[in-house]
């Protein structure tokens, strides 16, 4: 199945500007002061809360709870403002590595299978005629508002027993409580309406002449779906495995209740929240274990940043 | 030509399924509870509200000596939002043990069918009520039947204070409550400021004005109007309630006596409160407080040098008010139950009162003072056990009633109360009497 | 441009032969296989993924092996099952193909959301007409109590508060602040994170975070390490416990949300700008349009499909927001109830499911008209496209 459409078969790096074109002499304030001042403003903004945390979680106790942390911006030469044991302290946690693992082991096959059954159903309601597609659309992405906190109980139930009606067994009893499939499964089905939501918000504003082509040129949805669209999505298909995978890797209450407490199976986070203390007062520590969880999935953003590329869909409408 | 390849498809699932069909789903890794019903193995999950520091050291003791005997293992879990994910366990079939710090939840749970009865369990009631106290043991009975084994116990009617400095001015501890009163007085002549007190926690805000309120109430009314109280038995708004409201009220309200004033309370958080007292000079000197308290002191300060405590002296009468735990139990497997013979044996209770970190009293009689990682804990546990033998103590009020009312609007009352004022007491129990489920 | 908006008009199907002369016996016949394969089909996928669900569901199986299976199940064997399914379909008569494959394609999703979602959904609106320990039937009761009560009033109050001003802000700035670092020519990527940066922070260093804006401690109880007290203390004035001032509270756990939700609508905003194309922007360019032009005549109506996803789901979010406001200080006693924090204190803490669920049946319905917005916007943009 030939198409007429050139397909990128690299990704390079977001070209910031980088391409030179007619706009550059034309566009005096495009990426000029005006833009810088008002970045840096926001970010300056956005930064303030976070700096307050960076620096806590570089002060000794005593200090942290007594003083302000801007006090530390006075003098940050003086060597006893400063300490890396609160690291130390969140790192030598009791079964770190094991629950660094688990995350892992939660997080990203969570990220990937709704990314994967999200994507054909958004093609599907982008560019599928089928009776109720509007319907099926909105109450996919009416699901969005179901707060999971109601969908606990109803699936550990499920789980752990399975479900009948009037003596007949209609979801066998497969005892997954406590295992990851459990957990997988959970997250597939919470991140799916967003997926779904995203997915097909992008895949549908692809030109359609890009669609009609392909289809005048004998391809099938299938090939068109996976040899034409994905592709072309893959901005989109990153934003979502961004915070899909965030998610997960930050959550705690369906880690919780499906894979459980115990020292095997807990996973960073809750390994974490024992930190905190019994009032939560260990602000020293808690911002430790903040910056360190925090680092693994700002890792994942930046890595995927490449995919944030312009143009993708420029060139394939030429053909 | 379709159909032949249509029929290729179940032709490859039928070859496939038969050949593995043969090895069923038999899971090797001990994750499954449901195996081993008569042979005493699997895990056993006990969910606790404990800390995870306590609850780490507590799995050890449990390694040592349980798991290591067994063919079983205890895990035990520390659990953040205790009542919100106990209650995601109970009702979604997938709760082993918890020990629960509420008793009042145990009705609803009963009702729903989640937990197991302790005599369906072979638990012998008589038996005990000799080792933990009938009283303790009484609080988990519904209709007829018990559910809840107590485990654990901590004193409230504690007032702490700075010892040393406490000393050196020349106080002296009150016996009575007109003592207390003027010891307090006196510390406002002195120009100091006798109460520390702070009712912030969160989403709990106001839980330690309830205990004050139980507190005074046992004191001023007694026991047994005590008991209709919670019970509901007489209204929240009831004569003997108010008068106890109001004797709360001369504490809080009146000039001088509370650091920060009355109004300043649900903004200190509970843990806070108290550490003004290791000022020099004391911020205040007073803080009326359960028994865990002191894992919220300076780590520097020396119980019995520093710091100390006396009970809160009777008012018409004495009262001794105490909270803790029952363990429920939502499984009825015979591991469960070896397990939970086990947990309130008093070797393992005593190796737990021995954790540094904790500040569990057992309600097991037989366990000693001995037991105990400090001084404090000891003395306390000596009045614990005295007063459940004797059957003149009395659990948390709120702990008892539905959880609407003591992990709701009671709190939320005293919050107003706080900062309404003291003309404000009647329309709070007003309207937590109106909150009180039908 | 063809419009793909009738009867898809469907290409030749690859191996599917036209028989000689169809009649509707053999169809029926045709369609039972192709669902008996179906069937068949699912079975054996089920028994293969037994077998690895049993090695994946153990505690102690090498944690990177299960991530190696997990993807390789997940992904590679979804994939397997999507590709599968279309080549089953692709057996059956063509019109009939063309009318089972959109299902083919949505049906694990919907299976998916059927059982993990929606039965839960129907299970909370039954519990809404019962009782606290969800046995006996009340009617109507719970519903009364949710619109009577003054605690729930102000929550609902609080919570049109949260829906307006987050997306508001949060798509405002987000879609600027996209535009802008579009245009930078060098540390977009590192602008972006570091909006992005607080969507990063768990929920637990978020709250920390702004516990040490917000904080206060009155006097004797130890200094104020909070920024705000700080600066108020710098200016000589006593510090403020901010949480506690009714109602400008709200304002400030709204600030929470928004600076936690711009990267959000930021990233998926940039995706968006990044796929207009050029071309467009450099002719307005050429033809002497000014930024702001640019910006309103071009940007916004081309990514306005993805202002509305991002509007919408921003919407939803703070319909459900509950940690913010239920970790920073008693939310009735400060009157910062919104409706999901009321639904877990009645469901989870006052035992109460029969309210709980009541208040989670009108959250159901508050998101009704969200929807009906969004069903127009979608209709509209197809019109175009």
């Amino acid at each position: 199945m030939s198409l007429t459409v050139p397909l990128p078969t690299e990704v390079e790096e977001a070209p910031s500007g980088a391409t030179v074109t007619a706009s550059e002499t034309v566009g005096v304030r495009r990426g000029g002061w005006f833009t810088k001042i008002v970045i840096i403003a926001v970010v300056v903004l956005w930064l303030i809360p976070t700096l307050g945390v960076v620096i806590t979680s570089f002060r000794p106790e005593t200090l942290a709870d007594t003083t302000g942390w801007w006090t530390a911006l006075g003098h940050p030469f003086r060597t006893s403002e400063w300490t890396i044991e609160n690291y130390r302290l969140a790192l030598d946690t009791g079964g770190f590595e094991n629950a660094f693992l688990n995350s892992l082991a939660v997080a990203v096959p969570s990220t990937v299978m709704p990314i994967t059954i999200a994507a054909f159903a958004a093609y599907a309601f982008s560019w599928m005629e089928f009776r109720g597609r509007y319907v099926l659309f909105v109450l996919v992405v009416g699901l969005l508002v179901v707060p999971l906190q109601m969908a606990l109980i109803p699936i550990l139930r499920l789980y752990t027993g399975g479900a009948s009606i009037g003596g007949v067994q209609i979801f066998p009893d497969l005892d997954l409580t406590g295992t990851l499939p459990a957990v997988w499964l959970a997250h597939t089905a919470f991140g799916l309406p967003l997926a779904v939501y995203l997915l097909r918000n992008y895949i549908g504003s692809l030109p359609s002449s890009i669609i009609e082509s392909a289809k005048i040129d004998g391809a099938d949805h299938f090939t068109i779906f996976w040899r034409l669209v994905v592709p072309l999505s893959v901005p989109a298909l990153a934003a979502f495995a961004i915070f899909q995978f965030l998610w997960v890797w930050n959550d705690f209450l369906v880690a919780y209740v499906f894979l459980g407490g115990t020292r095997d199976t807990r996973v960073l986070t809750i390994a974490l929240a024992g930190l905190a203390g019994s009032r939560g007062q260990n602000w020293h520590l808690l911002t430790a274990a903040a910056f360190i969880t925090m680092l693994l999935p700002l890792l994942v953003f930046f890595s995927l940043q490449r995919y944030f590329v312009r143009g993708l869909t420029a060139g394939a409408v030429k053909g | 030509m379709r159909y032949r390849r249509l029929l290729a498809v179940p032709a490859v699932a039928l070859l496939l399924a038969a050949a593995c069909g043969g090895d069923d789903d038999d899971d090797d890794g001990g994750a499954a509870p449901s195996e081993g019903q008569e042979e005493n193995t699997g895990t056993v999950n006990l969910m606790s509200a404990g800390e995870p520091e306590e609850v780490e050291a507590y799995q050890q003791i449990f390694d040592d000596l349980i798991n290591s005997e067994t063919d079983y293992d205890v895990e035990i879990e520390s659990v953040g939002d205790f009542e919100e994910q106990f209650q995601i366990r109970a009702e979604g079939g997938n709760l082993d043990v918890a020990a629960v710090p509420q008793p009042g939840a145990i009705p609803d749970l009963v009702d729903s069918g989640s937990i197991v009865a302790l005599e369906d369990m072979g638990f012998d009631i008589d038996e005990l009520n000799d080792t933990l106290g009938e009283s303790f043991v009484a609080l988990g009975e519904y209709k007829g039947k018990h559910y809840g084994l107590p485990t654990n116990i901590n004193l409230k009617s504690m007032v702490w204070y700075p010892k040393d400095d406490f000393d050196a001015a020349g106080y002296t501890v009150p016996e009575t409550w007109d003592d207390l009163m003027a010891l307090s007085d006196q510390i406002v002549a002195d120009g100091g400021t006798p109460w520390c007190v702070g009712f912030e926690s969160e989403g709990a805000t106001g839980w330690p004005a309830t205990d004050w309120m139980e507190d005074i109430m046992l004191r001023t009314a007694g026991p047994d109007t005590y008991d209709q109280w919670y019970k509901h038995e007489i209204p929240f708004n009831d004569p003997a309630v108010l008068a106890a409201a109001e004797q709360f009220g001369d504490v809080m309200f009146k000039d001088g006596y509370v650091l920060g004033g009355a109004q300043a309370t649900p903004d200190i958080a509970f843990g806070d409160a108290p550490l003004p007292m290791f000022d020099d000079p004391p911020g205040c000197w007073l803080h009326r407080q359960a028994s865990f308290i002191n894992a919220n002191f300076p780590e520097d300060a020396e119980a019995g040098v520093d710091y100390d405590w006396f009970q809160l002296p009777p008012i018409d009468q004495e009262g001794t008010l105490f909270g803790g735990e029952l363990t429920v139990v939502g499984s009825n497997r015979p591991e469960v139950v070896d397990f939970l013979n086990r947990f309130i044996a008093e070797d393992v209770q005593c190796e737990m009162g021995g954790v540094q970190a904790s500040s569990r009293i057992s309600p097991n009689v037989d366990v000693g003072p001995d037991c105990y990682a400090n001084d404090i804990l000891a003395d306390a546990s000596v009045i614990l056990t005295d007063s459940l033998s004797s059957g003149t103590g009395r659990f948390d009020a709120s702990d008892l009633m539905p959880a609407e009312v003591g992990s709701g609007t009671f709190w939320t009352g005293m919050i107003d109360y706080m900062r309404g004022g003291p003309d404000n007491a009647e329309s709070v129990l007003d309207q937590i009497e109106d909150s009180w489920p039908s | 441009m063809a419009i793909d908006t009738e009867e898809p008009t469907a290409p030749p199907e690859p191996g599917a032969e036209e028989p000689a002369g169809r009649s509707p016996a053999r169809d029926a016949v045709t369609i039972g296989l192709f669902a008996l394969a179906l069937v068949v089909g699912a079975v054996i996928t089920w028994v293969v993924l037994a077998q690895a669900l049993d090695y994946m569901r153990d505690q102690d199986s090498n944690r990177l092996l299960v991530i190696g299976l997990a993807l390789a199940l997940g992904v590679g064997g979804i994939f397997f099952l999507f590709w599968a399914m279309d080549r089953l379909v692709n057996m059956l008569p063509r019109d009939v193909s063309e009318r089972v494959r959109p299902y083919v394609y949505v049906g694990p999703a919907l299976v998916i959301l059927a059982v993990f979602l929606i039965y839960p959904v129907i299970n909370t609106i039954i519990l809404s007409f019962k009782d606290n320990i969800g046995q006996d039937f009340v009617g109507l009761d719970n519903f009364k109590f949710v619109f009577t009560d003054p605690s729930m009033l102000r929550s609902i109050r609080n919570t049109l508060l949260w829906i307006v001003l987050v997306p508001l802000c949060a798509v405002s700035i987000g879609l600027i602040f996209a535009t802008l670092a579009d245009r930078l020519r060098r540390g977009e990527a590192i602008a972006k994170s570091l909006i992005f940066l607080p969507m990063a922070i768990s929920f637990v260093g978020a709250a920390v975070t702004w516990r040490l804006v917000y904080g206060f401690r009155p006097e004797g109880f130890g200094s104020n390490v909070g920024l705000l007290n700080g600066i108020k203390l710098g200016l000589g004035q006593d510090p403020v416990a901010w949480l506690t001032i009714r109602p400008w509270n709200n304002l400030l756990l709204i600030v929470i949300m928004i600076w936690i939700q711009t990267g959000f609508a930021m990233v998926v905003l940039s995706a968006a700008i990044k796929s207009i194309p050029d071309e467009i922007v450099e002719a307005a360019r050429i033809d002497g349009a000014s930024e702001l032009q640019v910006f309103r005549h071009i940007t916004v109506p081309s990514v306005l499909p993805t202002i509305v996803v991002v509007t919408t789901y921003m919407v939803i979010n703070a319909m459900k927001v509950f940690d913010i406001v239920y970790v920073m200080g008693s939310p009735e006693a400060n009157q910062t109830e919104v409706i999901a924090e009321r639904m877990i204190q009645w469901f989870f803490l006052s035992n109460n499911d029969g309210r709980g669920a009541a208040i989670a049946v009108v959250l159901f319905l508050a998101v009704i008209p969200v929807m009906v917005w969004n069903v127009r916007q979608f209709r509209q943009q197809e019109a175009i496209r």
